[in-house]
């Protein structure tokens, strides 16, 4: 058996009498397994319950009765967003953002009932899941387990011994560092076999979760070789444990919130209020279809009449308030895209800024990254309503070309009496959302998780060669 | 006294002690200066917001008035609500980065307008505010424990136990002196910038004394803890061990899975009920005759029964009574959401009755007026006010009058909620008691060091 192995041998036996570290493997076992069930059942509920709503308003809207299609542009539809199967990983963003987007004519509504509005502020606290778990008590286990591995040696005398009787400095190191990569193994293990599940009953999403095994692997990691680095360099075990704890809490805890707290004091949002006013401002300039005096919408009449080869209006053979309506919309739609695109690269914006927190702290990277490949963070919430806004705007053209075509000018006298066949809106409203596959910057997060564990290899490394010197 | 200044000067020699209370007073004064600004920020938006809406109704009444009719007005005209932030928001800013602090509504149905979100970033609401609250949840007490966890076993290592064990005023003074020295600069450098905030932002006396006491219990539970463990036999890296473990059990884990099981326990899924059912009843009104819809309404609203028939057509006065009643269509189901949120709150207090970092952010964030509570009120006073509206439009619809300017003039204009919060007595009092038997727990630990123990 090799030294390396040895000493890692003997590092379990000593942790297997530890109650007090075995205790606290147990427990954080224990509760890795019971945040994979808790967040997998909610996951379900959630998913269960927002694809119920969905069939519900697919099925009220088919089942609407003959109407004028201008009725149907204000009655409307609603999308649910449903979460995917690695949210029952790191659900994200999931309960901050909204669930339920009512989709209607002219307005561009807020997604909403997002749990934070719902619930008091226990949310705050953080959700019982398993990146959880990993990304924040695991390392703390990892510490109490593992910061004297090497200083106890040191402290006690037997690390002379050993390095006289002729175990290099590399080695006893080396070996430690397996011991405590042992314990990493096993905590992550519940988180593992959870993902592993995930990807049985939804293969596609197989690559992505043996991402996140791997990005959590690297988190752990980080801390196998940082704690082992800090237990060989410091010389005292308390010292050790101070400074590693002092590491969790600024990483763990305070840069993970002080970096959006300066993104925020520097890349203010505009309101929803503001941005509402400056569309309906926007629109003003541009024109007034209701007045027929109006220079835009009567260039709009003129195109219309030129193009269809009629003088007036009655003799199109399409019904001109239609066309109006679908003009107006196009020009809305437009206005909304142009505010929301802005609003979500202002987002990015601080997300960037946010990031380059990550140089502070290895966290900032993964809560990144684990976000981006379950599918829960920022950019897929942009996609949901980004589709969510181009379904709208096809379903309303969709309905006020029914009016253009199946309407005559003549008979289309009140959006209340003139009606069309509900047979129109069969199967109109159904939306499905695409999410984006690609793991965004995924890879950036990962190339800066991997630097970190580079980084603190090269500080082990130099730490083990003093060990040499000191004892020589 | 002179014990004191004495200890004082032990400390002062204490480079890691020394630096310690400085880093936990530049958090805490962080978490003030990031606080006000906040404010300040959303001040600015509101008074930004009040000028464009005073602007955007000047607007409106020039092109909303050429019919001098109160349907087209109420029909296109939105009001403004806000509600500012309290002079105390600074030191727990809790929803207000996810609820909205305005909201623009008109005449029509309130529930398809009450819910609406506001425009904010997900993954920076997520990671949560670097507030006074924080401060004192998450930080202070770690750097309690990193006093105190020593005070015994520290004296043990260096092999003064003895001797200071023997000398008069040994024993539990001593350590009872020690810690709460240490307790009571820490207890400055988390309070001293507050103080400061507050008389910035003037802050009333009853606010600053709960933000004081909430502080004095959460310092002297993780005091009191630091020292209970901490006079215990073993090392002082098993201490530091035990507190840090007590810790992430009492602040990270038990709320996390607390806030697993309220969700499953009190389900809110009416929201979305609601919404649901009431389009269906608005918009289900277009397809059923005038008069039925007439009818339903004069059942809730007599006072406009003996107006003119409905005229063949359109009518605002229908519009209006059908959106009216599909708020009425709901309202059992938004009695039921709210009843909902209420009991997640009311656990969410009770379980702060036992955890101290939710009893803290319980109590600063009521006395902020930034939780939950809050943030029904303010829907309380949007739905209040938009009644006054309806009550507003009415006359003029039902009874056939000529809007002009100067009605336009006199639209209702919105009062914020009373931010008078009252002083959340119940949860201040189980803090006190928790932080006393901690005290206690320390106190008589203390006593019964003994030169023996040890590694």
């Amino acid at each position: 058996m090799s030294p390396v192995r040895r000493i890692a041998f003997e590092e379990w036996r000593l942790m297997r009498r530890d109650r007090v570290a075995m205790g606290g493997l147990v427990l954080l076992v224990l509760l890795t397994v019971a945040a994979a069930f808790t967040a997998w059942d909610q996951r379900q509920a959630a998913a269960a319950a927002r694809a119920l709503h969905q069939s519900q308003v697919d099925q009220e809207f088919d089942t609407q009765p003959d109407r004028h299609p201008h009725r149907m542009v204000h009655y409307g539809h609603f999308v649910f967003r449903a979460p995917g199967a690695l949210a029952a990983f790191d659900p994200g963003v999931d309960a901050f953002t909204g669930h339920t987007l009512f989709l209607e004519g002219h307005r561009q509504n807020s997604a909403n009932f997002g749990d934070v509005r719902q619930s008091s502020l226990l949310l705050r606290f953080g959700q019982l899941t398993p990146a959880f778990v990993l990304q924040v008590l695991a390392p703390l286990l990892l510490i109490f387990v593992g910061h004297a591995a090497v200083a106890r040696e040191r402290e006690s005398g037997t690390l002379r011994v050993l390095l006289a009787q002729g175990v290099r400095p590399a080695q006893l190191v080396a070996g430690k560092a397996l011991a405590l990569g042992g314990v990493a193994v096993l905590v992550l293990a519940p988180a593992v076999i959870a993902l592993a599940a995930i990807a049985w009953t939804t293969p596609e999403q197989g690559g992505p979760a043996a991402v996140l095994a791997l990005a959590h692997a690297a988190w752990l990691a980080i801390w196998v070789v940082g704690i082992t680095a800090a237990s060989t360099w410091l010389p005292r075990g308390r010292d050790v444990l101070l400074v590693l704890l002092a590491a969790w809490t600024a990483w763990v805890v305070v840069v993970p919130r002080l970096g959006p707290e300066l993104a925020l004091a520097r890349t203010a949002l505009p309101t929803r209020f503001e941005t509402d006013i400056a569309i309906a401002r926007d629109l003003a300039a541009i024109g007034d279809s209701h007045n027929p005096d109006d220079p835009y919408f009567a260039g709009f009449r003129r195109q219309v009449l030129a193009r269809y080869g009629v003088a007036r209006i009655e003799d199109l053979p399409v019904n001109y308030k239609g066309l109006v309506g679908m003009e107006g919309e196009r020009l809305t739609s437009e206005l909304f895209a142009r505010y929301a695109t802005e609003a979500f690269e202002r987002q990015e914006r601080q997300l960037a800024q946010v990031d380059q927190f990550a140089w502070l702290s290895p966290m900032v990277a993964l809560r990144r990254l684990s976000m981006a490949v379950a599918g829960t963070d920022l950019w897929q919430y942009r996609r949901f309503v980004e589709q969510a806004e181009r379904h709208r705007y096809a379903l309303v053209q969709h309905l006020n070309r029914l009016q253009a075509e199946q309407l005559t000018f003549r008979d289309d006298k009140s959006s209340r009496d003139s009606r069309i066949a509900s047979t129109h809106w069969h199967g109109a409203a159904d939306f499905h959302f695409e999410p984006d596959p690609s793991m965004r910057g995924a890879a950036s997060a990962a190339g800066t998780l991997l630097l970190w564990l580079v980084a603190l290899s090269a500080v082990l490394i130099v730490a083990s060669n003093r060990l040499g010197k000191e004892t020589r | 006294m002179n014990t004191i200044l004495h200890e004082a000067r032990l400390l002062w020699r204490s480079p890691v002690s020394v630096a310690a209370l400085v880093a936990l007073f530049l958090l805490s004064s962080l978490a003030v200066v990031l606080g006000l600004r906040e404010v300040a920020a959303q001040h600015a938006t509101l008074s930004r917001l009040a000028v464009l809406q005073a602007q955007d109704l000047q607007a409106q009444a020039r092109t909303r008035l050429a019919r001098q009719d109160a349907g087209t007005v109420a029909y296109y005209t939105f009001h403004g609500t806000w509600d500012p932030p309290s002079t105390a928001a600074f030191t727990a800013l809790g929803l207000r980065d996810a609820a909205p602090g305005v909201l623009r509504v008109r005449a029509l149905a309130l529930q398809a307008q009450l819910h609406e979100g506001e425009t904010f970033n997900p993954e920076l609401v997520l990671a949560g505010r670097f507030d006074y609250a924080f401060v004192l949840v998450y930080l202070a007490p770690l750097f309690l424990i990193a006093l105190l966890h020593d005070v015994v076993s520290g004296e043990r290592r260096a092999g003064r136990l003895a001797t200071l064990m023997s000398l008069p005023g040994g024993g539990r003074r001593l350590w009872m002196r020690r810690a709460g020295l240490r307790a009571a600069l820490v207890f400055l450098a988390l309070v001293l910038p507050v103080l400061a905030g507050a008389v910035v932002s003037g802050m009333p006396m009853a606010a600053v004394a709960t933000v004081l006491l909430a502080t004095a219990a959460s310092v002297v539970f993780w005091g009191g803890l630091s020292l209970a463990i901490g006079s215990a036999r073993g090392s002082a890296a098993v201490h530091a061990t035990a507190l840090m473990g007590t810790w992430a059990v009492l602040t990270l884990l038990l709320p996390t899975l607390a806030n697993a099981a309220l969700s499953r326990g009190v389900p809110v899924h009416q929201g979305v009920a609601l919404m649901l059912a009431q389009r269906q009843a608005v918009h289900g009104a277009w397809d059923l005759p005038p008069g039925d819809t007439m009818d339903r309404f004069f059942r809730t609203h007599p006072e406009w029964r003996g107006t003119a028939p409905l005229p063949e057509g359109f009518h605002w006065k229908w519009y209006f009574a059908f959106q009216q009643l599909g708020d009425e269509h709901v309202a059992d189901r938004v009695a039921a959401y709210r009843a909902g949120m209420a009991t997640r709150q009311r656990w969410t207090e009770r379980l702060g009755w036992l955890l101290p970092g939710v009893g803290v952010q319980a109590v600063l964030h009521r006395q902020a007026g930034t939780d939950l509570t809050a943030q029904l009120a303010y829907q309380d006073a949007v739905t209040a006010y938009h009644s006054e509206l309806r009550r507003f439009f009415y006359p003029y619809l039902f009874e056939e009058v000529r809007f002009g300017e100067a009605d336009f003039a006199a639209q209702p204009r919105f009062t914020p909620p009373m931010a008078a919060a009252a002083m959340p007595w119940a949860s201040l009092a189980a803090l006190g008691l928790i932080a006393a038997v901690a005290a206690g727990l320390g106190a008589r630990a203390a006593g019964r060091v003994s030169v023996r123990d040890g590694t």
